[in-house]
């Protein structure tokens, strides 16, 4: 299945050009001094580079911020209800981060399981990840601490993988192949020793993110001391906003309201995140995470424990961005450590 | 574009009208509802007693309130064309928009979801319902479906608790509950809730129970009220010596999207929606206690 | 998710079709306005019928976003109308509300709304004549502005380069003179918790990333050694002087200068009082944004300020009680130069300018989350009934949501740029910010730190000035 060639940033940036005919191409683009992933319309404005991520993942691009589930009018005394329709054009995320593209298979383990989700399925099915591998880490990056690579594979139908100023680019999957055919103009195929950069590259970005792992069998203990004290103190600066969930990868809670006027109306999903203290409060007015240590705990505990098989990955793919975006300086992997090593150290039942 | 096509909008209701309604207490009422569409209503599944569905106010947004009518089974003798009942108190946007609708108009409805009470697993047995306020509406379709064919269990009691006489439900259908051979129904309304000439009991539904006296032995209790007075009926059984694979209730978290996706429903690794409501007092001590 | 609240016809850009009618939404008064309406129909004065009326007790029951609703689902012109000034049944209303729409028209035309839609007008009981008058020179004011622009990304918009700020800055200090003065702030707070002075201080503690702090909040001598200071001392602590009440009688609060405006805002506005609370004022070498230093510390000396109880400098830990009413913060502000470029732009360019940045907005809530003022128990956009701040994160709605928790600081905002600097996207919160500061200080004076005096917006005077009011 895998070939791979040795393409010049400017082929790159050709083959790129191409594939704005017919697609919808989604690559980093620059606003306001923002980088952030936005559909293109000319090869010139994407930015793409050996390293550094945009400000908030590209899963908006699957999972939109806001969509209607289903929309309706009010005529004749009853209701006529109408399917959205689903997009038709085939959508390729270019450049995206390997850390994303797993966030993006994180996704699909929400979306796609038990009941699928009709608009997520047909966006995904029409949609193609080019991944770029990183050939450097960012200071919050920690991929490499959760079980993930900076040149993973993981959700990428081609991967890009930076070989100083040239790429390589590999065909991983049959999307994959569909979008690369066949080689471009002056592509020459990728040898042994090009192939020898992935091992190199994830080795040295590896040595460039000094945490220290987070150990699987820390989510068992997770689970345990979920009534720790260790929570409240831990989380007492929590300002209780949802910037972690929102620019994360992996974090996928919505919430459905009804936006409507007198003539018609739409289900309305919108992004939504359990810091908020609305997201499980009940009409009665009981709320089972009255305070936001309690919300702050549910959002580390659903990244790294409740897994349902021992093999399952982290849902935190280490991009590091709810560490550096945090308006309260809120460090999920330092929260991690230092919850365990409280449990262990006081005992699962230490009280609050 | 085969995927899209062969997944259907799992969010998109069936229209059903009301059809009936009646007046509980001030605040709540039991609807009566019909599909609009009969070819809807042929392909509606019917439910199992503790499964619930996603009402829709178009204007106001969805609620999730359980069925509360006794399962329809399409080639039964019990109903011709699915009927879909529910019991709901006006709390806030939504129910509130409900409770101001009138017969015929049109609301939204999905489901049936979630899994249901093992109501076949308690054949041969003693069974208590405990329900307190809106609680009842939960146990209402396990309740009708054991009504129905009570020789196939044991005694039933049925504990119907209210904070005031005002606030008791299914205060029209109790006598006939009670007539039916082996059927007790207890009717208990808080300290201070009671009226002139209230003939029921006065107390908090533990204190209630436990005043029965019921031999745990061989007996299943089915619960269903706000967290605080699952909290002490729990204390209350551990007491009379009930072990918690007797104890059946739901757990009623918010949620919003009814298939385990929108993730306000989780305690821990469990999904309310999808893989409950219905918990085992047992498995609810497996679980964090985040409900 | 516009489609189903635009319910009018939009055209596409520039192309205004020539039959074109403007949709005009009018907030009138129950008392005055409305009833001039009436008059004028039953006396038969012929105006306009392209305005939708809807009735109000009283202007000083409505709210700007009212008005960005009637926006939101599609009108291209508002007129607001109530009683003259004097007359108001409920005696004031009008004149609470004189002010809120002062400052609040200011920040529309900001954003680049043609204030050609946008109106008001006293109308009373007996004055049909005027409501015609009025509503015909609204109709044709707002046929000129055309249809509004749409709330949407400005595709293929080039962006402009605002003017660079520039400022000094606070005195460079040393790492010798910071380790001097973060000794004495850990001095200073051990003393506090030992003499019980307060039972909990508020500080900065080292966080995860370089350059990174985190709150922290200290009962302990021993720990108060964690307490940091420099570059990366950002938070405004004063946000969590509230949640700490809730747990010590007294609370000690570290703070730069810039975050002393937000805390004596919370005691004007009675959420404490100022002997629950203990200011320590430590010298500030300047906050760290990005590379460089944050905007507003171009124009801040960076001393301590005397309402601060105790003053942390490099020499030592003094205690300080002078008259906090005769402290006013020093406002030159290096955004005033963009403000004004902003202001010289057309509309359309300003209108692009802020839909381009207010797309962005993830509606995250960190902006609230961290604005020591923005302490409402229950948000204007966690209420549901009404439905005021639309739930889609997306242009109509993100608009509604910026603009509004713009509307509620103004007048109390004294620009410790908390809420721009833990945005996401960037969003320069900042100017709306100041700008608003800047149009409140022009018509009804200076924003001080006189934790006595009321915040402009909940007072007025009946001489205030509504030259813009028809
Ligand atoms: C499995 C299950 C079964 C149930 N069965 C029944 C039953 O049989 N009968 C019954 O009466 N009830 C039942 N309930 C409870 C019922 O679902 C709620 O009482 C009902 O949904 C309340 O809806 P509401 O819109 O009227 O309340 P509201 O309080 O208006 O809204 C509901 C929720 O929306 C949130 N909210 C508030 N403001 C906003 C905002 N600005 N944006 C978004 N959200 C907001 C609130 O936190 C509240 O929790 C059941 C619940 C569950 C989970
Ligand atoms: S952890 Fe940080 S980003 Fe997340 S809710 Fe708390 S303050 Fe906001
Ligand atoms: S939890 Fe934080 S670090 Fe982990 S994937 Fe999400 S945003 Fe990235
Ligand atoms: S609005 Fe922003 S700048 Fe003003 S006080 Fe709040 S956080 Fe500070
Ligand atoms: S912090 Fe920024 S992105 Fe978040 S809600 Fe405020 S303006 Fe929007």
């Amino acid at each position: 299945m895998e070939s791979s060639w040795k393409l010049t940033d400017t082929q790159l940036r050709k083959w790129l050009s191409g594939l704005l005919d017919g697609n919808s191409v989604v690559a980093p683009v620059e606003e306001d001094g923002v980088l952030l992933f936005r559909p293109i319309a000319s090869e010139d404005q994407a930015v793409v580079k050996p390293s550094g991520k945009t400000r908030w993942s590209p899963k908006e691009f699957l999972f939109p911020r806001s969509e209607a589930l289903y929309r309706y009018n009010f005529k004749g005394g009853t209701v006529q209800l109408e399917d959205p329709p689903v997009p038709e054009e085939h959508q390729v995320l270019f450049g995206v981060r390997s850390c994303d593209a797993s966030g993006l298979v994180r996704l699909d383990e929400i979306f796609l399981s038990g009941t699928k989700d009709r608009l997520y399925a047909a966006r995904r099915e029409n949609t193609t990840v080019v991944s770029a591998a990183c050939a450097a880490a960012d200071v919050e990056c920690f991929c490499t601490a959760v079980g993930y690579s900076p040149v993973g594979e993981e959700g990428s139908d081609v991967q890009l993988v930076p070989l100083g100023e040239d790429w390589m680019l590999r065909v991983l999957t049959d999307k994959g192949r569909d979008l690369v055919s066949d080689a471009g103009d002056g592509w020459t195929a990728a040898t042994a020793k090009d192939g020898k950069r992935i091992a190199e590259l994830e080795k040295s970005v590896a040595g460039q993110i000094e945490r220290s792992p987070v150990n699987r069998e820390w989510s068992q203990v997770l689970e345990e001391g979920f009534e720790h004290g260790a929570w409240d103190r831990l989380a007492q600066h929590c300002l209780g906003c949802s910037v972690c969930a929102y620019v994360c990868p992996s974090c996928s809670c919505f919430d459905m309201n009804h936006e409507a006027n007198a003539w018609c109306g739409e289900q309305c999903r919108s992004w939504d995140a359990c810091t908020f203290p609305l997201f499980t409060h009940h009409a009665s007015g009981h709320n089972p995470r009255e305070t936001k240590q309690e919300r702050y705990r549910q959002r580390v505990l659903h990244k790294f424990a409740f897994r349902e098989e021992d093999e399952d990955p982290f849902r935190c793919v280490g991009c590091g961005r709810c560490v550096s975006l945090c308006p309260a300086g809120l460090d999920i992997v330092n929260t991690v450590s230092a919850a365990v090593e409280a449990i262990r150290e006081e005992g699962a039942d230490a009280a609050r | 574009m085969p995927l899209a096509e062969a997944v259907p909008n799992p969010y998109q209701p069936s229209l059903v009208r009301i059809h009936d309604f009646l007046d509980e207490t001030p605040d709540v009422r039991t609807l009566r509802l019909q599909f609009v569409d009969d070819n809807e209503a042929g392909g509606f599944a019917g439910w199992e007693p503790g499964q619930f569905g996603q009402f829709t106010v178009f204007g106001a947004g969805e609620s999730v309130f359980a069925l509360a009518n006794a399962p329809w089974r399409p080639n039964g003798d019990r109903a011709s064309a699915p009927t879909i009942e529910c019991t709901f108190r006006m709390v806030g946007k939504v129910t509130s928009a409900l409770r101001a609708m009138s017969k015929g108009q049109v609301i939204g409805f999905r489901g049936p979801y979630g899994n249901h009470f093992p109501v076949d697993d308690w054949k041969g047995k003693d069974l208590v319902f405990i329900g307190g306020g809106i609680g009842m509406a939960a146990l209402r379709s396990a309740m009708l479906d054991v009504i129905n064919r009570k020789s196939e269990f044991g005694d039933v009691v049925i504990l119907n608790g209210a904070r005031s006489v005002g606030d008791m439900v299914y205060t029209d259908e109790m006598p006939g509950w009670q007539e039916v051979d082996g059927v007790e129904v207890v009717r208990t309304v808080d300290p201070g809730g009671e009226t002139e000439g209230w003939d029921g009991e006065v107390g908090l539904l533990p204190n209630v129970f436990e005043g029965l006296g019921l031999d745990p032995d061989g007996r299943i209790v089915i619960a269903c009220g706000p967290p605080i007075m699952l909290h002490y009926l729990f204390l209350s059984l551990g007491k009379v010596g009930y072990s918690p694979d007797q104890v059946v209730t739901t757990l009623e978290n918010k949620m919003k999207c009814g298939i385990g996706h929108c993730g306000r429903c989780y305690v821990g690794p469990f999904s309310v929606c999808r893989d409950g409501p219905v918990v085992t007092w047992a498995e609810l001590n497996e679980l964090p206690k985040d409900y | 998710m516009t489609e189903a609240n635009v319910t009018a016809a939009k055209s596409e850009a520039g192309a205004v079709p020539e039959n074109w009618k403007p949709h005009i939404v009018a907030l009138v008064c129950n008392w005055c306005s409305y009833a001039g309406a009436d008059m004028a129909g039953t006396t038969r004065r012929e105006y306009p019928a392209n305005v939708r009326m809807m009735r109000f007790p009283c202007t000083g029951r409505m709210s700007p976003l009212m008005i960005l609703r009637a926006f939101e689902q599609g009108a291209d012109g508002v007129l607001v109308s109530g009683c003259h000034p004097g007359d108001c049944h409920y005696v004031q209303g009008n004149l609470v509300a004189r002010r809120r729409f002062t400052i609040f028209r200011s920040l529309m035309d900001f954003i680049g709304v043609d204030l050609k839609r946008l109106h008001f007008a006293w109308v009373s009981a007996a004055e049909g004549h005027k409501w015609a008058k009025v509503v015909s020179e609204v109709t044709t004011s707002v046929q000129e502005a055309g249809p509004l622009p749409s709330f949407e990304h400005p595709e293929g918009w080039g962006g402009i380069d605002l003017p660079e700020m520039t400022g000094s800055g606070p005195q460079e200090l040393d790492e010798q003179r910071l380790d001097a003065i973060r000794a004495n702030l850990r001095k200073a707070a051990s003393e506090v918790l030992t003499t019980e002075r307060a039972g909990v201080v508020i500080g900065y503690g080292s966080g995860s990333l370089p350059d990174q702090t985190h709150p922290v909040l200290i009962t302990k001598t021993a720990e108060c050694e964690k307490l940091e200071w420099g570059q990366g001392c950002r938070n405004n602590l004063g946000a969590y002087v509230g949640s700490a009440l809730e747990k010590h009688e007294r609370v000690a609060v570290v703070a730069k200068t810039c975050d002393l405006g937000a805390i004596s805002g919370l005691i004007r506005e009675g959420q404490l009082r100022r002997d629950q609370l203990l200011v320590i004022g430590v010298q500030c070498p300047g906050v760290r944004d990005g590379s460089g230093l944050a905007t507003k510390c171009l124009s801040c000396s960076g001393d301590p300020h005397p309402i601060c109880d105790l003053v942390v400098t490099v020499e030592g830990v003094q205690e300080s009680c002078e008259d906090p009413s005769a402290a006013a913060l020093d406002t030159p502000d290096a955004r005033d130069e963009q403000i004004a470029y902003l202001e010289s732009l057309p509309h359309e360019e300003r209108w692009q300018y802020w839909q381009r940045q207010f797309g962005r907005c993830l509606r995250c809530y960190a902006c609230r989350a961290a604005c020591p003022l923005c302490y409402c128990s229950t948000c204007i956009t966690d209420k549901h009934r009404p439905q005021w701040v639309p739930t889609s994160i997306d242009h109509p709605g993100n608009s509604t949501w910026n603009i509004i928790r713009a509307v509620h600081l103004a007048g109390r905002c004294t620009g410790c740029d908390e809420c721009a600097r833990v945005c996401p996207a960037d969003i320069r919160l900042d100017l709306i910010n100041r700008k608003l500061s800047l149009e409140v200080e022009r018509q009804y004076g200076k924003i001080g730190l006189d934790p006595e005096e009321k915040s402009a917006l909940v007072d007025f005077r009946m001489e205030d000035s509504e030259e813009f009011i028809l």
